[in-house]
């Protein structure tokens, strides 16, 4: 039997949309540690035109700080690492640059079977260039319209669902016809897939009616019944089509897959991986949430009894989609979050001049302030999608509100590169709104989804990098469910750290931020009134428990849930202001 | 080392630009002839519209017994209006092509039409002189032309392509363009302006047909209008109201009455393509090729800073600092230290740093 050999230093790369990040880990001591880290413009784009150019160049800035060399002349990576630190014994990517699958959805009932095929498209990089209901809203479409509206969106993949197992045939057989005549009349070269996920008892029929006019897979119904979900098929076939389609072809591709044992994953899916590997560490009664806002995309990772929910928003991110976004929703959507009037044409200008120039990073608090409201909605977005599909059980107390999370994994630039941790903690709370007590997380290096992937392989050395701090506690916290008047006392807070303890009386309303730095424990006493609840088993229940600090302190959001944000414009931004304030923003 | 973003603004080069067809065509210059912007250099013959005619529903019968009644069979031509299905004699009912073109199929109780090819015609654009004919297995492409020339890449536009004569508005980069300076001899020129237009300026330029505008900046109340122009319209520093940089406002200057090819044609993503103006210039020598971009970040570089609060200001790199500073924003960045002519120099961060090459 071949000796494995030993991993002394592993080099791990997320290609993103906009910037590739490069991390250096090595065995220091007999533990993996976090040595080095390097970021450059990603080049998938001309002059470079080659996803590798973008990983040298971040690699540049690991080789200046430590002096180990990477590369051979060739510009291929030296892999094992050799003696007088030259190369790497481990490499491992992934990949967000590509352009996402572009998906028209087709199915009977926007609230159910199209609804579910949404949600299936959104477990990989997708976006959505048309929907197309047979249920009579906005007056149906007829079959030429419909034939129009896919040749129009010239799509990648039609995703076809409908139809209960068992239910009625015609209305689904007429959107199969319309999606296989509009593939046929698209030129052979960009021809559109076609993925059925619908009633399965008509799939024979399906397979016959579509014949050799268009290429055709299938996949469990996504909606089986009006009220189960099934999209592991579905998402499956259409993320496979994305690494198929999208990823491999993305320049350079084929050179980076040689240096790694493992081919370079989706972000997304990686990033999802490590979430689910989380959860296995920490209170498996509640759920585990990830959040990772990029540049182009959005990915909430959900982990409830084990099971992973993955939802990408391919759209939206805080430099693309915003544009669109407010074209589509207003442009107060993103101002209502901000502590300063900012005209809608205002927000349009900066949303544009962000697009024009993606690497450029905000030097005026008001683009500050702009990017976080950005990260604060795509979040929301993305969440609005993802809840649907979750399954938290025991977890979710309250329906209408987030499930109890233990902890809460944040990455993404915008998150990990405040000035200030407590406008990170405060873009999380607005947009997530969690209730209980959390411990939000920052992913500060961007190692989340290139970790994932390491729990994967070797499983011993990312819980070593997790242990030597490649992620920072950000903030502890407590989010009293209930109702009171505002000011209206609601919890008694007992905090007692090393030698020193305080005691605080939180009013509803308040958002109160107590100094607990990274590294320091606290035992919280928490006795709520009012039957407020702070997930310690019910309403009005009281506990003790023992939290950590983070760089953000320990934050009591008592503003209520759902967050009641002002009508009032003046009021409203008063309001943001007051809350940047209590955070320390 | 940091490889920024880079913007073009060469006073004088030799340009090359692809004329790329849509479909492959057929090609009407060889290489080594003189080309004009208006001059058509290739052709091609795209897919026309399709009409799926539901013959069965229209005649009200089921789509089973709707052979009988079909008047046309795939392959035939149809005109408009044409007859293509008739139910009944005395009072009949009939089903028309929508438009002229060939039937494609039929079935399922409906017709296929697809309107016959539209013809496309791809103009040079530019003056200068055909280098290329790209063909690849037999079908033709497109071409390359080349020229002497200046180039000035735009940051957004909206608009298509168009060509003109120069005409400079602005006394320094940092004028308004406004309505009562577009005087009727306007009339078909590219109009450079400063730091931006005024809403009467943009209608005005609208009213006499002028053939473009190039400005540093553009309110973004102006976007939505600005995107209906029939005329392309660059804007060389970005959304808002923004002074010209001083070498793209003094190399248009200096072109003032030269005729320009402007693009507006833009793509952030998937394939960047950037807008720009290219003045094709006699040269007695061949000038230096265009220099290709992606060369790392260094000190002596010409730089653009492209964020609010130094937004549009030109300078050169005197310093790159090893360790990060406080911005603005209060966030610790790496950057540039870079000589504006201020006092002391500008320190602003890697990311928002543009080398003009």
């Amino acid at each position: 039997m071949a000796e494995e050999q030993p991993i002394g230093s592993i080099l791990l790369v997320d290609c993103g949309t906009v910037m590739t990040k490069a991390t250096l880990l090595e065995q220091v001591a007999g533990q993996y540690r976090l040595v080095a880290r390097g970021e450059a413009p990603t080049t998938v784009e001309y002059p470079w035109s080659d996803i590798a150019a973008g990983i040298r160049h971040a690699v540049d800035h690991i080789s200046a700080s430590t002096g180990r060399r990477f590369f051979e002349p060739s510009g291929d990576l030296i892999i094992p690492e050799l003696r007088g630190q030259q190369g790497i014994d481990a490499f491992a990517a992934t990949v967000s640059a590509s352009q996402p699958l572009q998906v028209v959805l087709a199915g009977l009932v926007r609230d159910l079977s199209v609804s579910s095929a949404e949600r299936a498209a959104a477990g990989t990089y997708s976006t959505i260039k048309a929907i197309l209901a047979n249920d009579g809203r906005d007056g149906g479409q007829s079959e030429g319209a419909s034939v129009h509206t896919i040749h129009d969106a010239a799509p990648d993949v039609i995703c076809i669902a409908g139809g209960v197992e068992g239910g009625a045939a015609e209305p689904v057989l007429s959107l199969v016809e319309a999606a296989t005549l509009a593939s046929s009349l698209i030129e052979q070269s960009t021809r559109p897939r076609l993925l059925f996920a619908g009633n399965s008892r008509l799939r024979q029929r399906v397979v016959q009616m579509v014949g050799k006019r268009a290429e055709l897979s299938v996949a469990d119904n996504v909606r089986p019944t009006r009220t189960e979900e099934n999209l592991l098929s579905a998402r499956a076939e259409l993320d496979q089509l994305y690494v198929q389609e999208k990823l491999e072809r993305l320049p350079g591709f084929e050179a980076v897959s040689k240096w790694s044992a493992v081919a370079p994953k989706p972000t997304a899916r990686a990033f999802g991986q490590l979430v689910q590997y989380l959860w296995r560490l920490g209170d498996s009664s509640k759920g585990i949430l990830g959040i990772d806002v990029g540049a182009a995309s959005t990915t909430v990772a959900a982990v409830f009894d084990g099971r992973l929910f993955t939802t990408i928003r391919g759209d939206l991110g805080v430099t693309f989609g915003g544009e669109r976004m407010i074209q589509e929703h207003g442009a107060e959507t993103v101002t209502r979050w901000l502590p300063e009037p900012v005209s809608a044409d205002e927000t349009r200008g900066m949303l544009i001049n962000k697009v024009i120039r993606p690497t450029s990073i905000p030097q005026d608090v008001r683009e500050l302030w702009l990017d976080q409201a950005l990260a604060r909605e795509a979040i929301r977005t993305t969440l609005e999608l993802a809840r649907p599909g979750w399954e938290p059980g025991a977890a979710q107390p309250y329906p209408h509100l987030l499930p109890l999370c233990d902890t809460i994994v944040v990455g993404g630039s915008v998150l990990a590169h405040t000035p200030r941790p407590g406008q990170a903690a405060l873009t999380v709370l607005d947009a997530l709104e969690p209730i209980g007590v959390t411990t939000l997380v920052l992913d500060t290096h961007g190692l989340a989804p290139a970790l994932g992937i390491v729990a994967e392989v070797k499983p011993l050395a990312a819980v070593e990098v997790l242990d030597s701090g490649a992620f920072v506690n950000l903030a502890t916290v407590v989010a009293p469910v209930g109702h009171a008047r505002r000011g209206e006392t609601i919890l008694r807070v007992h905090a007692t750290y090393g030698e020193g303890k305080f005691s605080v009386e939180i009013g509803y309303g308040d958002l109160e931020v107590l100094p607990l730095p990274p590294g320091q424990q606290a035992v919280l006493e928490l006795r709520p009134l009012h039957n407020f609840d702070v997930g310690l088993g019910g309403p009005g229940k009281a506990g003790k428990l023992r939290v950590n600090g983070g760089l953000a302190g320990l934050i009591i959001d008592a503003r209520g849930r759902p967050l009641h944000i002002p009508g009032n414009t003046e009021q409203r931004q008063s309001q943001m202001q007051q809350w940047l304030w209590d955070v320390g923003g | 080392m940091y490889y920024p973003f880079e913007t073009q603004v060469a006073p004088l080069t030799t340009v090359r630009r692809r004329r790329m067809l849509p479909a492959p065509g057929t090609v009407g210059v060889r290489i080594g002839d003189q080309v004009e912007p208006p001059q058509v250099i290739a052709h091609a013959e795209l897919p026309g519209d399709f009409r799926i005619v539901p013959v069965a529903r229209l005649l009200d019968i089921p789509a089973s017994r709707v052979n009988r009644y079909i008047r046309v069979k795939p392959g035939d031509d149809v005109q408009e209006g044409q007859v293509i299905a008739k139910r009944g004699r005395l009072f009949a009912s009939t089903v028309t092509s929508p438009f002229d073109g060939m039937v494609t199929a039929s079935g399922g109780g409906r017709i296929l039409i697809e309107a016959h090819p539209t013809a496309f015609d791809l103009r040079a654009h530019m003056y200068g002189t055909v280098s290329n004919v790209l063909q690849q297995h037999g079908q033709y492409y497109g071409v390359v032309i080349e020229t002497p020339g200046a180039v000035v890449q735009g940051a957004w536009s909206a608009g298509e392509e168009s060509f003109g004569v120069l005409k400079c508005l602005a006394e320094t980069p940092n004028d308004l363009l406004e309505a009562e300076a577009i005087d009727p001899a306007s009339h078909g020129t590219i109009l450079v302006g400063g730091r931006g237009l005024s809403d009467a300026a943009l209608e005005r330029a609208r009213q006499l047909q002028v053939r473009g505008i190039v400005v540093g900046g553009l309110s973004p109340e102006l976007v939505p209008q600005a995107e209906q122009l029939p005329f392309p319209i660059i804007v060389t520093e970005g959304i808002g109201v923004v002074p010209m940089s001083g070498p793209i406002f003094h190399l248009l200057m200096k072109n003032d009455g030269r005729e320009a090819s402007v693009n507006g044609h833009m793509q952030t993503r998937w394939g960047i393509m950037r807008p720009e103006v290219i003045i094709p210039m006699p040269a007695d020598t061949v000038p230096p090729a265009e220099r290709q971009p992606g060369a790392p970040l260094g000190i002596g570089a010409r730089v653009r800073l492209v964020r609010t609060p130094h937004a549009g200001k030109v300078g050169t790199v005197v310093a790159l600092p090893v360790h990060a500073r406080r911005i603005e924003t209060g966030i610790r960045v790496h950057g540039a230290e870079v000589d504006v002519g201020q006092e002391a120099p500008i320190f602003a961060p890697l990311a928002n740093v543009e080398v003009l090459r």
